[in-house]
């Protein structure tokens, strides 16, 4: 109930915001909102199924240029190339999480490198289909340079996405994908076919990818392959574990902060990345469920300072051991 | 035997080599429906390993396996487990980060069972299993011995399970608990008919559980019987003893 009230008061204060920011903040909101969108997406993978890709920032850029480049080559309509560029990143998501999937831990992370890596390279080599290094004029989507309603259809894009992946990992889906992350091998001897849910893994997260690299396309109206570079990936990585890895808040709470803290330091850009980097090998260090875990622990604090006991973690196992002596 | 006559699980000539070692050579192996088996050997005489070519984990070299007449070697675990095929591990494979509730739920949701039936199975089998008061808790929280108990219930969840492989059920558990695994395997043989083969050392619960045993040595099945009959086998003796 109180968490219900909390998230609705977010959401009311996420709506309003924008009547209250001048453009460029309202500008860096929506992408962070992007990232949001990106890094929700990327726990489902990384986090809730443990398999650590890192291609899927190159999911957004397919999904950009996909769209960009039929909407100019061919003259289709916006919406057309926007969602035929979606049904391409499920046939690539699909083929590349069958081709690589039964892999595990480094070598899953070594070939979807090696894939973003193949995919970045092409935009660059291919430059007068790509537009190369130059990058490629993108329609807008609302055909105005205007931030508000972007902001507000990536806030739109970031509440689905949410909401999407919480009722995945509340179905029986969740369950398997926990399963597979814990042990595969006992998920598979229970019943689990853990290459098919991989997959769905990787292609649910691959095609969300690809929506909100679509969209940030048609709102930026600029895409180059520098959204294919590996530093894109690693701050995705960021968000997600300094906000909380297998946490649904976890990935809002990394990206909203870190690009927060990212914008303030922006005047001192030479000192910018080394206080994000320490500031990970801080979480990392004290805090490895990130700041959710943080935050969890400080309420925890707060409590026992006002008279609540903790509980003997031996309780439970005690009252088993005194029923099983009964028996 | 089954309806039809064949055994439950029927192995016939199942060979697996790791490169150069030859792990199981020639092994058959009849299993009727509602036995309780006792597969006993020596470290290394290859049980785990039946174990594993039983359940899909490791691939056969040679061979075949029938469960209630339909091959079932070069299917995928899922797929036998899907068949009413469970197992338990040595050491044993839980779910760590997910509650012992969750850890019950995995089996019966990859079947046609809904949430709340399947909460309901759960829940009536965790406290069969005595571990009502911890059922949300995280597994990794368990004792070595609740995590064996609840490796146990939690294969009961698969409602097609006519098949349960419990690889060392009782080592390194408490004697309550032992005796809490036991009377659990009794009651679902009895009386739910389950057919059970249980891989241990130790003989004396072998000798209490099972209606058959099987003697693995060096990858062969060098006897089989009533307890009575294999303790008193010269081939089993010299392989107790290091013959």
């Amino acid at each position: 109930m109180l968490k219900g009230l909390g998230l609705i008061l977010l959401l009311s204060i996420a709506v309003i915001l924008p009547f209250f920011l001048k453009d460029y903040w309202v500008y860096s909101l929506t992408i962070t909102l992007y990232y949001v969108v990106m890094a929700v997406a990327w726990n489902l993978l990384g986090g809730y199924t443990g398999q650590f890709s890192l291609s899927h920032h190159t999911f957004a850029v397919i999904g950009s240029y996909t769209s960009a480049l039929l909407i100019i080559k061919t003259g289709i309509p916006l919406w057309m190339g926007m969602v035929s560029s979606w049904m391409f990143n499920v046939l690539i998501s699909v083929l590349l999480g069958i081709l690589c999937l039964r892999m595990r831990g480094i070598y899953l992370a070594l070939t979807t490198w090696a894939f973003a890596e193949i995919v970045k390279t092409y935009i660059r080599m291919d430059f007068e289909f790509t537009g190369g290094d130059r990058g490629l004029k993108a329609p807008l989507f609302f055909k105005t340079m205007d931030p508000v309603p972007y902001y507000y259809l990536f806030l739109a894009l970031a509440v689905i996405t949410i909401i999407v992946i919480a009722v995945i990992m509340r179905s029986r889906i969740g369950y398997y994908l926990r399963a597979i992350r814990n042990d595969e091998v006992a998920a598979q001897a229970m019943g689990v076919n853990t290459v098919r849910w991989k997959v769905f893994a990787f292609m649910a997260a691959s095609v969300i990818a690809s929506v909100a690299g679509t969209f940030y396309g048609h709102f930026t109206g600029l895409i180059s392959p520098v959204s294919g570079e590996f530093y894109e990936m690693a701050l995705i990585i960021i968000f997600v574990v300094i906000g909380g890895m297998r946490s649904q808040s976890g990935p809002v709470v990394g990206a909203v902060s870190v690009r927060f803290l990212a914008e303030v330091l922006k005047k001192w850009p030479e000192v910018r990345m080394v206080i994000l980097a320490a500031l990970v090998i801080l979480i990392m260090r004290f805090f490895n469920g990130g700041l959710m875990e943080f935050l969890r622990q400080g309420y925890q604090r707060v409590r026992q300072r006002k008279g609540a006991q903790p509980v003997s973690a031996y309780q439970e196992t005690d009252k088993t051991n005194a029923m099983l002596e009964k028996k | 035997m089954n309806g039809d006559g064949h055994p439950l699980l029927d192995i016939k000539n199942l060979v697996k080599d790791f490169g150069g070692l030859r792990a199981v050579n020639n092994v058959s192996l009849r299993i009727r429906e509602g036995e309780i088996r006792g597969l006993i050997g020596p470290n290394g005489s290859g049980k785990t390993t039946m174990i594993n070519l039983i359940t899909g984990i490791y691939k056969i070299d040679h061979g075949t396996i029938y469960f209630s007449g339909d091959r079932i070697d070069g299917l995928q675990p899922n797929v036998i487990a899907g068949k009413g095929v469970m197992r338990t591990f040595q050491i044993s494979r839980i779910f760590r980060d997910m509650t012992v509730l969750e850890n019950m739920m995995v089996p019966a949701l990859t079947q046609d069972q809904n949430m709340a039936e399947a909460k309901a199975l759960a829940e009536e089998l965790i406290e069969f299993g005595l571990l009502t008061r911890l059922k949300n808790e995280p597994a990794k929280n368990l004792s070595g011995g609740q995590n064996m108990l609840l490796q146990l219930v939690r294969g009961f969840m698969n409602k097609k399970l006519r098949l349960y492989l419990l690889d060392e059920p009782f080592a390194g558990v408490h004697q309550v608990i032992k005796g809490v695994i036991l009377r659990t395997i009794k009651k679902m043989n009895e009386e739910k008919g389950i057919t059970f083969i249980v891989v241990s050392h130790e003989l004396t619960t072998i000798q209490y559980l099972c209606h058959q045993i099987s003697v693995l040595h060096r990858g062969e099945i060098i006897s089989q019987g009533t307890m009575e009959e294999v303790a008193n086998d010269p081939q089993v003796i010299d392989a107790y003893l290091g013959g």
